[in-house]
């Protein structure tokens, strides 16, 4: 031990470097037959995961990509080779292009919505203290309520005949109103639904977040004189802005996969005002058609969609970790 | 009443599907790695309809048979309470059932067989999906089993509704069930209150409506049109106007013929009614409506004719002895009263069961004419009657009460057949997309008709 400090103190006052592990004591390095370099893994201990990336990722996305060029009933798959025909199917449909942009609009909307309120809420709770505590827990129950019940509950709710909220609706000056009778304000209320189930996740996520942000530094913040406000936005939103992005970027994919509630609230209706892409792509593959190739085709491009959205997104939250450091 | 013994058949278990289908799931992986190398014919799957291997001049033992039932959902106490029990009784059997909301059945069954799963012996099926089945090779072709079995007499079943259900290319793959056809409820109490007659025609149901609404000031609503955008509702609303303009889906030659004057009118009157119906149409399912007549919340509504038995159930009524049924009235140049054949089930035996035999027998029992008079018989088992002898019984009579004249009249005439072919569910799916359009103002309806039989000439070719 002592022979070794003293070794290390000659080499430092000759500027000589500390050699590596795994090298040789001059530095070169050193090949230890039969074990394997301190801190390398070795390529094969990823086939496993490799394995079930192919099974689960590529195997399916090669499938769907053979529907999508394809013949391909629910009944038949695979019949013939027909190059594009099924995206001109699927882009001449009725529904689909309006579906894609209902989509952004609705997943963008509802992200964005039910991140204000959920940070809001966070830091409301945040500001009580550092446990989430039961108004908290009662905050989270729209989270743990299976989709398809928060449908038939709202959807019984905005009934316009014996509705709950037909006696508001009139109080409001509005009697006879009927949200889910026209397009507009069914897809509306979708998205209400949709914020009213998902906030809670963000404010549990983004309480989390804030239990992060270093006390010392609010208190320094403070000593130096800068208000609830400053403090929030020179000390807090640095801190929790990556976590943040990534809340909405979860909110975002959370938003572009609605199904249950379109299918149980509006059924796309009324007409094709609230037919999103996931359920017009139900439609075109289970009910009615089964043309799962022309179904495949719409998975392909809404995927493309998602991914262009998804990105922008992750290059606001990679900024947002960039400023941070 | 204990089944009367019967000579047990050795039943060979039919494993061949089983065997198609796990073939199928491997070819259709294999291939979707290599379809897109692949040129020309890459057809792996689905082997038409399946012939049928049954035993036809046997008898067949159900004692102590153990069957998966995949049904209706609204269907579902007819083969639990009703059916199931009567099995258990007579057979010492079990039935158990699976069952899936309407507008998800045919596809269901299709992926029960494709998908290799396999678990059911028998499928409740929609008549108008029966060419997706056929073609899927969902069901086994009964036609021999059928010519051979004097026992299931088919002269029984209704000459409307037995090739329409079970009939395709000239083949049978089912039997027929619950024989649906539409009628027209109104509120006997408020029609009285108001002074309106029950409508003959769909002017008279207009101007009926409207008194009915405005003179309330809504409390009560005039009609309840079921618009729910499904083929098995909205279709239906469509095509009993249809039939009532005199107006049909497809000519002689199979080429659409909705969207003439007869359809426009059929359209145009969904449009005219919305204002004084329950809001909103498109908005009304099934559940919905039944609700709102039985509650007192609507005075008309054209619906399956079973709506009779549970207006007289105290438990679910609130109309009891205050309502009335005429039959669809008619309009335009025609003057003849004329129901559809609006959704409609048969019973047929999926081919992936391994146990066709047995499957086969239970088709043949659930749907003798005892059943479906206990059945069509029953309030809230859904079913209507599929048989001629049970049409035509006093005892149905004696139940169905004051509707059983107009349900005989409708029934025993020719109602209006959807199409059944391979396309008919998407074809429908299309028209009720574009009468939606319609309603709801975005489309002009000649055009949105128009679109609707493009995409039927499309499809149906």
């Amino acid at each position: 031990m002592t022979q070794l400090t003293e070794r290390r103190r000659e080499r430092t006052r000759a500027g000589v470097p500390r050699p590596r592990r795994g090298s040789a004591p001059d530095g070169t390095r050193r090949a230890v037959p039969g074990r394997h370099r301190p801190g390398h893994v070795p390529a094969w201990l990823a086939a496993p995961s490799l394995a079930g990336l192919a099974l689960m990722l590529v195997y399916p996305t090669l499938f769907v990509v053979a529907l999508a060029v394809t013949k391909s009933s629910l009944a038949r798959p695979l019949q013939r080779f027909t190059g594009t025909d099924n995206l001109v199917e699927a882009w001449e449909s009725l529904a689909f292009a309006g579906s894609l942009v209902r989509s952004v609009v609705f997943a963008v909307v509802a992200a964005l919505a039910a991140t204000l309120i959920g940070v809001l809420l966070a830091l409301l709770l945040h500001a009580r203290g550092t446990r989430f505590g039961v108004v908290g827990t009662i905050l989270l129950l729209p989270l743990v309520t299976p989709p398809v019940m928060v449908g038939v509950a709202w959807k019984l709710m905005l009934a316009p005949v014996g509705g709950a909220f037909g006696g508001v609706f009139s109080a409001l000056g509005f009697p006879g109103a009927n949200p889910l009778g026209d397009g507009v304000g069914a897809f509306s209320a979708l998205v209400v639904m949709h914020v009213w189930q998902w906030t809670p996740l963000v404010t549990l996520l983004v309480f989390a977040a804030l239990l992060g942000v270093p006390g010392e530094l609010r208190e320094a913040a403070a000593l130096d004189g800068a208000g609830a406000f400053r403090s929030f936005t020179n000390v807090v939103w640095p801190v929790v802005a990556p976590n943040v992005f990534s809340v909405l970027l979860l909110e975002l994919v959370i938003g572009l996969k609605v199904f249950d509630l379109v299918a149980v609230v509006t059924q796309g209706g009324p007409g094709v005002s609230t037919i999103v892409a996931g359920f017009e792509i139900f439609r075109t593959g289970m009910r009615g058609s089964y043309e799962i190739g022309t179904a495949a085709a719409q998975t392909l491009v809404f995927g493309l969609v998602v991914g262009v959205l998804t990105t922008a997104v992750t290059l606001l939250r990679a900024r947002a970790v960039k400023a941070d450091r | 009443m204990p089944a009367t013994p019967r000579t047990p058949v050795s039943v060979p278990r039919s494993s061949t599907s089983r065997l198609l289908a796990s073939r199928r799931r491997v070819l259709s992986g294999a291939l979707g790695v290599g379809a897109l190398a692949a040129t020309g014919t890459l057809t792996a799957c689905g082997e038409g309809a399946a012939a049928s291997g049954l035993a036809a001049q046997k008898a067949v033992d159900l004692q102590g048979a153990t069957l998966k039932l995949m049904v209706n959902q609204p269907h579902v106490l007819a083969f639990t309470e009703l059916l199931g029990t009567k099995f258990t009784e007579e057979f010492g059997g079990k039935l158990e059932v699976t069952a899936i909301p309407y507008d998800q059945l045919t596809s269901k069954q299709i992926l029960d067989v494709q998908g290799g799963d396999g678990e059911f012996d028998v499928f409740d099926y929609f008549y108008f999906g029966l060419g997706e089945l056929v073609e899927a090779g969902a069901l086994v072709d009964l036609t021999e089993w059928i010519g051979a079995n004097d026992e299931i007499a088919t002269d029984d079943f209704l000459p409307s509704i037995y090739d329409p259900y079970t009939l395709i290319d000239g083949k049978r793959y089912g039997l027929p069930f619950d024989g649906d056809t539409h009628v027209l409820y109104y509120n006997a109490e408020v029609f009285q209150r108001y002074g309106v007659e029950p409508p003959r025609t769909w002017d008279e149901y207009d101007a009926a409506a409207e008194k009915i609404t405005k003179d309330s000031g809504g409390a009560v609503h005039g009609a309840i049109v079921e618009g729910q955008q499904v083929p098995m509702i909205l279709g239906c609303s469509f095509i009993n106007r249809l039939a009532g303009y005199g107006g049909t889906l497809v000519d002689a030659d199979g080429r659409p013929a909705f969207a003439g004057e007869e359809g426009l009118a059929a359209l145009q009157h969904l449009i005219d009614v919305s204002p004084h119906a329950l809001p909103t149409p498109l908005q009304t399912g099934f559940d919905q409506a039944n609700s709102a007549f039985l509650s007192g919340q609507g005075a008309m509504l054209d619906t399956w004719t079973d709506l009779g038995l549970k207006a007289q159930d105290p438990s679910s009524s609130k109309i009891v002895d205050k309502w009335g049924v005429v039959t669809l009235p008619v309009g335009g140049r025609n003057t003849t009263p004329r129901t559809a054949l609006d959704a409609g089930f048969g019973l047929g035996v999926s081919s992936a069961s391994g146990q066709q035999d047995k499957a086969a027998a239970f088709v043949q029992w659930a749907t003798n004419q005892e059943n479906n008079l206990l059945l069509a018989s029953t309030a809230g088992s859904g079913i209507d009657p599929a048989r001629t002898s049970v049409l035509d019984a006093d005892s149905y009579a004696e139940a169905a009460g004051k509707a059983t004249d107009v349900i005989r009249e409708g029934l025993d005439g020719t109602p209006l057949a959807w199409p059944n072919q391979q396309g008919a569910p998407k074809a429908l799916q299309d028209l009720v997309d574009q009468l939606a359009l319609a309603i709801q103002g975005k489309t002009p309806p000649q055009a949105a008709l128009d679109e609707a039989a493009q995409s039927w000439e499309k499809t149906l070719g």
